[in-house]
């Protein structure tokens, strides 16, 4: 396709974003507009939740401005699409015309049926899903109970701690994020989040929910000046079903990220490719990466990448690496340490690791993220990998190409790195400030002082 | 030097007795002791933890422990068939069973342990067995009826042995086992899955997590079936008992020595008790409260309390080595060690390898370097030398310990989807 082709993106969180900024890099330079349906500019929404925790402000989460030439239109909402004539419509009145349309329509959270939670069609006062800077807004003063402990409910209760808040968490599962933890890495979790101050209620669900309480179906009445509803997403497909578009989860696309209409793509949330839909940044990130070569001209095609999940908290290191029991592994190795709170699973097929949980082991964290990341085989001593006490051996010694992507939330590639290194940017805090590296979920860093330090010839350990 | 020897009086001559006896006359150069045996089986001492083995072909001479020198030996005076019935504490004599007045100096108690028949209806019928002795075995094998089911209640050691020992005489063995999983003293739940795999390749059938409720009775009043609280039944045409030990502590009473909580003998830490004269050893002694029912620790006991005689130096007893490797065709297990990872602040490291077929943990200390012990199941080839490092700090990583164990060979490369 041609590189001067008009591309119209539709939604402007992070897979919209990413997405009109590699267009240019990858040498796109037809005109290119964005429809962004939150009134503000495009934020970094995985650090929601570090706004609760008072870390971060808005304007922290704020997302570099697009590219010269990208017109960014904020607070419009695309009302219907007209594939024949290749026009969308807003709620503003306007149309838009495109060649190539994207849909970047993310997720929206999932409600759950509870009596109560809504009055007039919209969620009653007091409850809040947790997904826009706006839902942030809408949290009051006094106590809070966040429904749900998967990942974003468990994150949001420890950054509500660490402001001072009064939080009991709630969830039905049998231990927090049992879809992706098994029970000793749940319940030392759930240990870290008691010491930190917080209020668990496994295996309970919410019965009924009323301005400044919700009932649990043990009869106890919890106090809620707010309730967060942390209960999930589905992908925001209402606009793709209307335009006729093939969907299931998610709009369904192909290796080239289109959808039933080659002219019509969809990344981010809101894509399904091979019936998955899993609702990751990274996955979105790869997603607009992939379609920005694919619009600028470039040969490329989407491979689903390696998802892992990182919990992001300070003082807990939590990652999931792959599905939590993905097919075809055959080997299972798992480290249990529950005196100091460090546990690991690794699932492998011979010497390749297809999924992991890891906990309370920062090191192992990062070279067994490593080594899944490039698909790279296990060093024969797993327990020295796991306790981090190999250093000679394996993940600390592979030399990464420059165009290796180590800042994932902020795509700072290797050779950024040694960029901004060259033009005198010292120690971590000066790379943040020249490349945004680290300033996302912080997991990156550990690679980024390893770089710094093989450029100046040290050994990148503290 | 012509002093007349001291009498000591042995009571068992099990494994445990005879080592002790064994252990003090090698030591006792100068003939101090003259050593009275008195064994409750028509014969001496024999290897009980290979009893298995004589269904498997070899001879009870064969296991016999007791050889020409010992037989032979002036200062041994083995009576067999004479089982103790009192002690005298006050006169120091001991009474057998045909009246006989026996004086000691020194008295030990070797009286082992009798199988735990669980009380329930029909646990004597003609048809149930125990499996601890050369006549448990011999009735055993003249009730076997090839091709007929078989009933083993208690799957640990001594009753996977018994369930092949079925299947050896060509009947098709039951296991009942009360506790969710097979080996429970020994294996974790990923040890006892891939052993419960293995036995079933045996033909074994195993029944864990629920008990033997009744042993039904046939119109002719043998075995016929057994109901499990889980409310199925079993046809059993035998039913052999192997659900534990108790330790044979009824001389205690009488002579008013004081037992443990779980029975036993109580001794201390060397062994001895509360009568400076009696000592216990084996698994009929509670050592500081605690029965032991390995052949292992009773060995030490046994050496312990012949040192102590000898006036020889001793350590008191303590930390017993329990590891435990079942001993059967095609069938690897093996724990040791602190393999229920019971020391403070232990952590606990598995690899299981399914396409091998294959588990082993590791249990270490607080520091992640002491090996404290572990459980390997499907492949035991790192048993021997991973027992020998317990307490210690593994010269090579663990992984390559490991790796005939787990990872299915070194060097680990022939595994893939395709393997499985």
């Amino acid at each position: 396709m041609p590189a001067s082709s008009h591309v119209l993106v539709v939604g402007h969180g992070p897979a919209g974003h990413r997405l009109v900024e590699r267009l240019r890099h990858h040498g796109h330079r037809g005109p290119v507009t964005v429809l962004g349906a939150e009134p503000r500019p495009a934020y970094n929404r995985v650090l929601l939740t570090s706004l609760l925790g008072g870390t971060l402000t808005a304007g922290d989460l704020e997302l570099t401005g697009p590219p010269d030439g990208v017109r960014v239109r904020t607070g419009v909402t695309v009302t219907g699409i007209d594939r024949a004539r290749r026009l969308v419509s807003t709620d503003t009145g306007e149309t838009h015309s495109y060649d190539r349309l994207v849909l970047a329509t993310g997720a929206r959270p999932r409600i759950p049926h509870l009596p109560g939670v809504f009055t007039g069609g919209v969620l009653t006062e007091g409850a809040t899903a947790l997904r826009t800077l706006a839902d942030c807004e809408r949290f009051a003063d006094g106590p809070v109970v966040v429904l749900g402990g998967g990942v974003l409910g468990t994150e949001a209760t420890l950054a509500l701690l660490r402001d001072g808040r009064d939080v009991t968490l709630v969830h039905p599962g049998p231990h927090l994020m049992d879809d992706r933890l098994d029970d000793v890495a749940g319940s030392l979790l759930a240990g870290h989040l008691r010491s930190r101050g917080a209020q668990l209620r496994l295996g309970r669900a919410a019965v009924e929910y009323r301005p400044g309480k919700l009932a649990l179906d043990d009869g106890e009445i919890l106090r809620a000046a707010t309730l967060a509803l942390c209960t999930g997403a589905e992908p925001e497909t209402a606009l793709a079903r209307r335009a006729g578009l093939s969907v299931r989860t998610g709009v369904v696309v192909d290796r080239q990220l289109r959808t039933s209409d080659p002219r019509v793509h969809a990344i981010g949330d809101c894509a399904e490719f091979d019936a998955d839909a899993p609702g990751l940044v990274t996955t979105a990130w790869e997603q607009a990466e992939t379609l920005a070569r694919i619009l600028a001209g470039r040969p490329a095609h989407h491979r689903p990448g390696r998802p892992v999940v990182r919990l992001k908290a300070p003082g807990i290191d939590l990652a999931c690496l792959g599905p939590p029991d993905p097919p075809g592994a055959t080997r299972h190795v798992a480290l249990s340490d529950p005196a100091r709170g460090r546990h690991a699973r690794l699932a492998l097929s011979g010497e390749h690791i297809l999924g992991a949980v890891l906990i309370g082991l920062p090191r192992a964290t990062a070279a067994v993220g490593r080594l899944y990341e490039r698909g790279l085989p296990v060093p024969s001593d797993l327990l020295g990998l796991l306790l981090g006490t190999t250093s000679t051996v394996g993940p600390a010694r592979v030399e990464l190409p420059d165009e290796a992507v180590l800042c994932h939330c902020n795509h700072v590639t290797k050779g950024d790195l040694l960029r901004a290194r060259s033009a005198g940017a010292h120690d971590l805090a000066d790379i943040a400030a020249a490349t945004r590296a680290t300033t996302g979920c912080g997991g990156c860093a550990d690679d980024v002082r390893r770089v710094l330090a093989s450029a100046t010839g040290g050994n990148g350990d503290p | 030097m012509t002093r007349t020897p001291r009498t000591l009086v042995v009571v068992g001559h099990g494994m445990t007795g005879h080592r002790l006896v064994e252990h003090l006359r090698t030591h006792d150069r100068h003939g101090t002791w003259r050593v009275v045996v008195l064994a409750e089986e028509p014969r001496p001492a024999y290897n009980r933890v290979a009893l298995s083995s004589y269904l498997e072909g070899r001879s009870a001479a064969d296991l016999t422990l007791a050889g020409p020198a010992f037989l032979t030996d002036p200062l041994v005076d083995l009576r067999t068939a004479a089982p103790v019935t009192g002690i005298d504490r006050r006169e120091r004599t001991v009474t057998t069973a045909d009246g006989t007045v026996i004086p000691y100096d020194a008295l030990v108690l070797a009286t082992g342990s009798r199988p735990f028949v669980p009380p329930v209806p029909g646990h004597d019928l003609p048809g149930c067995f125990a499996y601890r002795t050369f006549d448990d075995l011999d009735a055993l094998r003249a009730a076997a009826r090839a091709g007929r089911p078989g009933v083993v209640v208690g799957g640990g050691l001594l009753g996977l042995e018994a369930a092949n020992a079925l299947r050896l005489l060509g009947m098709r063995p039951h296991v009942v086992e009360l506790a969710p999983r097979l080996m429970p003293l020994q294996l974790d739940d990923g040890g006892a899955r891939v052993l419960t795999r293995l036995v079933g390749g045996l033909g074994l059938r195993v029944h864990c997590g629920t008990a033997v409720r009744a042993v039904r009775a046939r119109a002719d009043g043998r075995v016929g079936g057994v109901t499990l609280t889980d409310g199925s039944a079993l046809d059993a045409e035998l039913v052999v008992f192997s659900a534990g030990v108790r330790p044979r502590d009824d001389l205690a009473g009488p002579a008013g020595l004081a037992g443990g909580e779980r029975g036993g003998f109580l001794v201390d830490g060397r062994c001895r008790t509360e009568d400076p004269h009696i000592w216990a050893v084996g698994e009929c002694a509670a050592v500081q409260g605690r029965t032991y029912g390995l052949v292992a620790p009773g060995y030490r006991m046994a050496e312990l309390v012949a040192d102590q005689l000898l006036g020889r130096p001793a350590a008191p007893f303590a930390d017993p080595d329990t590891s435990a490797k079942l001993k059967l065709l095609g069938v690897d297990v093996a724990s040791f060690g602190d393999a229920h990872a019971e020391t403070e602040g232990a952590l606990e490291y598995v690899l299981r390898d399914d396409a091998a077929g294959t588990y082993a943990k590791v249990v270490l200390g607080p520091d992640g370097r002491i090996l404290l012990g572990g459980v390997l199941a499907g492949d035991t080839s790192a048993y021997r030398t991973l027992r020998a490092l317990v307490g210690r700090e593994p010269t090579a990583p663990l992984d390559r310990l490991l790796s005939g164990a787990a990872l299915g060979g070194v060097p680990p490369k022939a595994h893939g989807p395709a393997a499985a």
